[in-house]
């Protein structure tokens, strides 16, 4: 049994090795699986709670995890999507949400207005992230939310990477769209 | 063709520089609750009827098997923060809510995050307190307002199925709190708890 098939047994006590493995994974991923995340949902409590059920499930299932199979950056992502997805659904969100407290924005901004105007900035952009189409919203998300390349974006997707340049580069022609519209 | 296109290279620089940060504990708070097997949230998922059925089965077996068992306990806190939650117009109140797993609420609390610990810590303002029964913390005053947030998991029931209903007056005045269930068949009367 390799090393990463260690047991894993929620509520029996989990070895020291799961403990480690589990605690390296979201140290390495949980910052990005949140922010990827958070471009979804108007809230950071939502977002909280999609990333907690995210890396839970990953917990769990650690001891089903093949590493020779697969990266396991793009094995949680897809266990962030399809917990995405099951939360959207439940939840029957409307897609225009006004985005609201920035509370858990990074920002290097240096004064209280400046913050104020970058966060300003952020909403206008995500809502008018929120108006894409599925597909459209998905990929610039997962570039931009959490911050993963090309490259890793299209281990995620299942797809080649200059599939995912051109559906990138799309999806931001339809984005620019939204955001100049308005301003016409 | 890898070069990005001009005309998008404003809007990928904006789009490259969010970054959303998780509340600091919140990965040793998965790691304790991992090790106590609290299980996801979410983790049904629609299709395959039959299996769904199966589980249904040994779930409601097993509820009734938890609602014949002598009670040792089962209570579940949840601790939100941080929300605008007295209409003083930040985002600083949480809420800490003490319950019988997804049922009674057996202690209800609404604080000011005084020490931006982001959670209630000895140092916060207790802005309205009750425990167990719903009660009225004096009489409505004139120009109190009623607030609603939806749909968090707020009874510890796993499903973020609930809503929040305060009233008081801002800034800081909140007479009543309850929590209910959000999906309420249609026509049934809710539920304040």
């Amino acid at each position: 049994m390799p090393d990463s098939q260690q047991q894993v047994a929620p509520g029996q006590g989990i070895s020291s090795t799961a403990e480690a493995r589990c605690q390296a994974w979201y140290e390495a991923y949980g910052r990005a699986v949140y922010s990827y995340v958070r471009f979804h949902l108007p809230s950071a409590d939502m977002a909280e709670d999609v990333t907690a059920d995210t890396f839970l499930k990953a917990f769990r299932a650690a001891d089903r995890f093949d590493e020779s199979r697969g990266h396991p950056r793009t094995w949680i992502f897809r266990i962030a999507q399809n917990t995405l997805r099951d939360h959207l659904r439940r939840s029957r969100l409307r897609r225009h949400l006004p985005i609201g407290s920035m509370r858990d924005l990074a920002t290097d901004a240096p004064s209280p207005e400046e913050r104020l105007l970058w966060e300003e900035q952020v909403a206008r952009l995500l809502d008018g992230v929120a108006m894409l189409g599925p597909r459209d919203r998905e990929v610039i998300s997962l570039r931009y939310g959490s911050g993963l390349d090309t490259a890793e974006v299209a281990q995620v997707l299942g797809v080649r990477e200059p599939a995912v340049r051109t559906r990138l580069w799309r999806a931001l022609d339809r984005l620019r769209a939204i955001l100049v519209e308005p301003e016409q | 063709m890898t070069q990005l296109p001009e005309h998008l290279r404003d809007l990928d620089r904006a789009l490259g520089a969010v970054r959303f940060e998780p509340r600091a504990s919140l990965g040793a708070e998965l790691l304790g609750r991992f090790q106590r097997g609290d299980r996801a949230d979410g983790s049904g998922r629609p299709g395959r009827s039959w299996l769904m059925g199966i589980a249904a089965g040994i779930a409601l077996g097993l509820a009734c098997l938890w609602l014949l068992a002598p009670r040792r306990g089962g209570t579940v806190t949840v601790d939100r923060c941080c929300q605008d939650l007295d209409g003083g117009g930040s985002d600083d109140d949480g809420l800490l809510v003490v319950t019988e797993r997804g049922s009674r609420v057996r202690s209800l609390i609404v604080y000011e995050d005084r020490d931006g610990s982001r959670s209630f810590s000895p140092g916060d303002i207790i802005r309205f307190r009750r425990e167990g029964k719903m009660v009225l913390a004096g009489p409505l005053e004139v120009g109190a307002r009623t607030i609603e947030l939806c749909c968090l998991d707020y009874d510890g029931g796993g499903s973020s199925d609930d809503a929040l209903v305060i009233v008081g007056r801002p800034p800081d005045r909140i007479s009543l709190a309850a929590i209910y269930e959000r999906y309420a068949a249609p026509g049934e009367p809710v539920q304040l708890r």
